[in-house]
């Protein structure tokens, strides 16, 4: 892919130039994240009185042992059924016989993409709420009575929240994917007579899992990171991690519980980019 | 397909400019104040424009921090690291702080001795002007409002108002779930609640409010602390101090703990049922004043100085405090009352009245028993 | 009933219940804009208008200069972030770069991980140097933010540009910056432009970042939005919210023509 100039500058020279070009960015990045990275875990192994220790992370597993678990369990899952709803729609969008309910998914499917996270979070409080849309909708329609009606507002709000907020983001690469792949495959399977639903798990998803592992770590990545979602959905505890570290640092100022569990959020993520690392490292071989 | 890009970002960059244009004038008094939106909105709707009407060309810039001690400590950590940095003004001028900010901010030298030069200090003669969680800040501080937390009913629901822990233990044990408060990371009225919870079955007595800190206690918190965790097995905890009235107005809840204020003002914007009442269960539940400070190297020290006795006037403590927001006044009731119709200054003791807060409004306790209890409801609650 | 009419009946009730789960929570969030009484036992408000509209657009109202501090900040933010994407970029694309493997995962780093205790850390250091709470301190995190995305689409976009183009431009003379400015760049900007308009939503919709290291003087609608929802007043939150939703939607609808299978199939690639 990597087509350099015809002349014939010599390869260091050009090595240069491309370094000096990438130098900003780099600075950036260096500036901004590897620094606090490693202030953030330098604080969580400093102890208060100013040699190495653990006693931070002894704090943050005492306190939030439970969140720690629940965080890691709930974006799993909503990773999980991301990846499934992306693939089914980007499947349909593949492999739909009717053109009209094709574009029509095509388009619905996009909005949520376009939709802030705080917004979503915001949207969310009022639809899932125990006297709120869907309930009332779900009412209407005779499937729960007043009394029967649940609040959402826990973790499974937090996981629609998730699912709605990041599914047309994996659903966009997937379709992106799926659509430039070879067609002929696709119709030769079909011309022998395989089911759509085995045309899409058997040759079609295969083919387009390095986006799809890329979709799947990014939106883990994401999830991570949300600190209005669960703050503005759930209620003290359990809770994602995330409202925790806010909590240490706006109301105690304590730099060092608060980086224990970012260093512990990272582990999280750092084996979940391992899984992608060694599945694209796979896919290049 | 360049242009249009390229005249949305300008389009975008002098629509922004133009928006950012009005906010300058001769002088701006930058006024940060911790708590709830409120907070802000009382300053942008009522004390700003009159503070400006008074003095032209003087424009009253109001920042929210955000709710609860998280709020206060934000202006502290901006305050410390301006002191740090030695400069020679800092850019808060006036700051509306809780008591627990501005017991720390009182010792870390942040702030100025300006109570005597305001006229309207002798106003004030409760002893929570001088002292805030046992550390003394007279001269430092004037107090904005009192507020006071409760437990908010709707007597469709609750026939019979719990008017003490104990009843109200034993409700929540027969109506599971109907009950809520916003635990300790959502604000502070959920804060208000556990302390009242600690107040009632801890033990400790006055030791609470007024010292001396034991560090033997910790174990009597703990006992308090075990029980409330069965307790809070039958109640919901909601999310943030708005919480709690978001679910009593839509019948999520029968009875839930808020700040009287919020409550009342809430039923005024018809966020909530006007059916809805307060009660004040014994041995009581926890209310603390919000405190108008200057920070020691503020730019305007004049301004502010004139700032905050406009705020803390007769005529602006009846108007504005207790009529169009409804906190209990900071200054002392007499002054306040005398300025009222009796309908609105009775409209604030209705459910609540000024013998309950006699008996059952009780201060915050001190921080080390404060923190304390913060830390334990985590260790031994939370897990 | 012939089988093509049939058919539409899964297809309908699949299409309806997607519509209702897109659609459904906006549309709760357009009716408690325009609410002005709401509770228990009303399924619906009970009272609509416009008052809360005036009291979030009166003119002393926070929301106007929320508005303006969130457009200039994206605005600079999208600067920033292409003056350094571009040549990033073009130098991963086109020059050859030692480790260019690397170089690209370098840049995937941040997106890696977890950005809540990154933010907290750089407000810890943006106190010392006195960037916190201004706007430079706010256009450097969201730059960070869209760091990967403007690296990486930058990079596709570059490398979809046919290289035979340039070499034929080189042929002719023209010297390297020539070739970039009338040959590379316009062939790259349609996938720039859908960078540069990802990037100015990322910035108009971040939270966590400016959360941290614009409080309290940096008031974004997001924040205003988040301080209104916190504050339980759902009128302001929900208009905050629709407010800040327009942009993102108008967007949408802009960037349908920018967005290419091919520019987005090399993304990760």
């Amino acid at each position: 892919m990597s087509a350099s100039s015809p002349t014939s500058a010599p390869a260091i020279e050009r090595d240069l130039w491309g370094l000096l070009l990438l130098a900003p960015a780099l600075a950036l990045l260096i500036g901004l994240f590897a620094i606090p990275a490693v202030y953030s875990v330098l604080g969580a192994l400093t102890g208060k009185a100013g040699g190495p220790s653990l006693e931070h992370f002894r704090t943050a597993i005492g306190l939030y042992g439970w969140d720690i678990v629940f965080t890691a369990w709930l974006v799993c899952l909503s990773v999980a059924v991301i990846a499934l709803l992306a693939i089914l729609i980007a499947g349909y969008l593949t492999l739909g016989a009717n053109r009209l309910a094709v574009r029509a998914l095509a388009w619905l499917y996009r909005w949520p993409l376009f939709v802030p996270m705080i917004c979503a979070a915001q949207m969310m409080r009022g639809f899932l709420a125990k006297n709120g849309m869907l309930n009332n909708a779900l009412v209407a329609s005779g499937a729960l009575s007043p009394t029967t009606t649940t609040s959402l507002l826990d973790w499974r709000g937090i996981l629609i929240t998730f699912v709605w907020k990041q599914f047309p983001f994996v659903t966009l690469l997937l379709a992106g994917a799926m659509a430039s792949l070879d067609r002929n495959m696709i119709e030769a399977a079909r011309d022998l007579g395989a089911g759509r639903l085995r045309v899409l798990f058997g040759i079609v998803l295969p083919l387009v899992r390095a986006p799809l592992l890329v979709g799947c770590v990014l939106t883990f990545v994401t999830l991570m990171s949300v600190l209005s979602v669960p703050v503005m959905l759930t209620a003290d505890s359990p809770t994602m991690i995330t409202v925790d570290m806010a909590y240490r640092i706006n109301t105690f100022g304590d730099y060092g519980t608060a980086n224990a569990l970012g260093v512990i959020s990272y582990l999280m993520t750092m084996l979940a980019a391992w899984v992608y690392l060694r599945e694209a490292t796979r896919e290049r071989r | 397909m360049r242009t249009p890009a390229m005249l949305a970002i300008a389009a975008a960059t002098a629509v922004s400019a133009a928006l950012l244009g009005p906010a300058r004038a001769d002088t701006t008094l930058t006024v940060a104040t911790a708590g709830d939106q409120n907070m802000v909105d009382y300053v942008n709707q009522y004390l700003g424009p009159k503070f400006e009407k008074a003095h032209p060309g003087v424009h009253v810039r109001a920042i929210g921090t955000g709710p609860g001690d998280a709020g206060s400590l934000a202006i502290e950590q901006k305050l410390m690291a301006e002191s740090k940095s030695g400069t020679p003004t800092w850019d808060l001028d006036v700051v509306v702080i809780h008591q627990r900010g501005a017991a720390q901010m009182v010792p870390e030298d942040l702030l100025a001795k300006y109570r005597d030069q305001v006229s309207t200090s002798k106003l004030v003669t409760s002893p929570k002007a001088n002292n805030a969680l046992g550390t003394d800040v007279a001269g430092y501080v004037l107090p904005m409002f009192d507020s006071q937390v409760a437990i908010a009913y709707n007597p469709a629901m609750v026939k019979d108002p719990p008017r003490s822990f104990a009843a109200l233990t034993e409700w929540v044990k027969k109506n599971p779930k109907q009950f809520g408060y916003n635990g300790i990371k959502g604000g502070m009225a959920g804060i208000g609640f556990v302390m009242g919870w600690v107040q009632a079955y801890g033990g400790l007595g006055a030791r609470l409010d007024a010292g001396p800190y034991d560090a033997a206690d910790k174990g009597k918190i703990d006992d308090a602390l075990a029980s409330l965790k069965a307790f809070n097995r039958d109640a919901t905890i909601t999310p943030g101090n708005a919480g709690t009235p978001d679910m009593l107005g839509r019948g999520e809840i029968a009875m839930g703990a808020v700040w009287a204020d919020m409550f009342y003002t809430w039923q005024a914007d018809g966020r909530l049922p006007p059916e809805l009442k307060l009660v004040l269960p014994s041995p009581g539940l926890p209310g603390q004043p919000m405190y108008y400070a200057i920070p020691e190297k503020a730019a305007h020290q004049q301004l502010a100085r004139e700032f905050i006795e406009l705020a803390t006037s007769p005529e602006v403590q009846a108007e504005g405090i207790v009529k169009r927001f409804n906190w209990y006044p900071g200054i002392d009731a007499q002054y306040v009352q005398a300025k009222l119709d009796p309908k609105i200054w009775n409209h604030l003791f209705v459910d609540i009245t000024p013998q309950d807060l006699k008996a059952d409004a009780k201060p915050f306790p001190i921080s080390p028993y404060f923190t304390t209890i913060l830390n334990e409801y985590e260790r031994v609650v939370a897990n | 009933m012939s089988l093509a009419v049939l058919r539409w009946v899964p297809r309908g009730l699949g299409l309806g219940l997607l519509a209702f789960a897109v659609f459904g929570p906006i549309g709760n969030l357009l009716l408690w804009a325009f609410a002005e009484r709401w509770y228990w036992p009303h399924a619906l408000p009970s009272q609509y208008g416009l008052s809360f509209w005036s009291r979030v657009f009166a003119p002393r109202a926070d929301a106007w200069g929320s508005l303006g501090l969130s457009l200039l900040i994206a605005v600079l933010a999208v600067i920033v972030s292409l003056l350094l994407a571009v040549p990033a970029g073009y130098a991963l694309a086109r020059r050859s770069v030692p480790a260019r493997g690397v170089l690209m995962l370098l840049f995937l780093l941040p997106q890696a991980f977890p950005s809540l205790p990154i933010y907290m850390n750089i407000a810890r250091l943006f106190y010392s140097v006195g960037l916190n709470g201004t706007v430079p301190g706010v256009v450097l995190v969201h730059c960070l933010h869209g760091l990967v995305l403007a690296v990486w689409i930058s990079a596709a976009a570059f490398a979809a540009v046919d290289g035979a183009q340039e070499e034929a431009a080189r042929n002719l003379g023209a010297g390297p910056l020539m070739t970039f400015a009338t040959v590379t760049l316009p062939a790259a900007l349609p996938g720039l432009m859908a960078s540069a308009i990802f990037l100015f939503l990322d910035s108009l919709d971040e939270f966590t970042g400016t959360y941290f290291v614009g409080v309290p003087e940096i008031v974004t609608m997001p924040l205003l939005l988040f301080n209104a929802a916190m504050g339980g007043n759902y009128q302001v939150a929900s208009i905050t919210a629709l407010v800040l939703l327009v942009p993102s939607i108008v967007f949408m609808l802009v960037i349908e023509r920018f967005l290419k299978a091919d520019v987005l199939a090399k993304i990760g690639g």
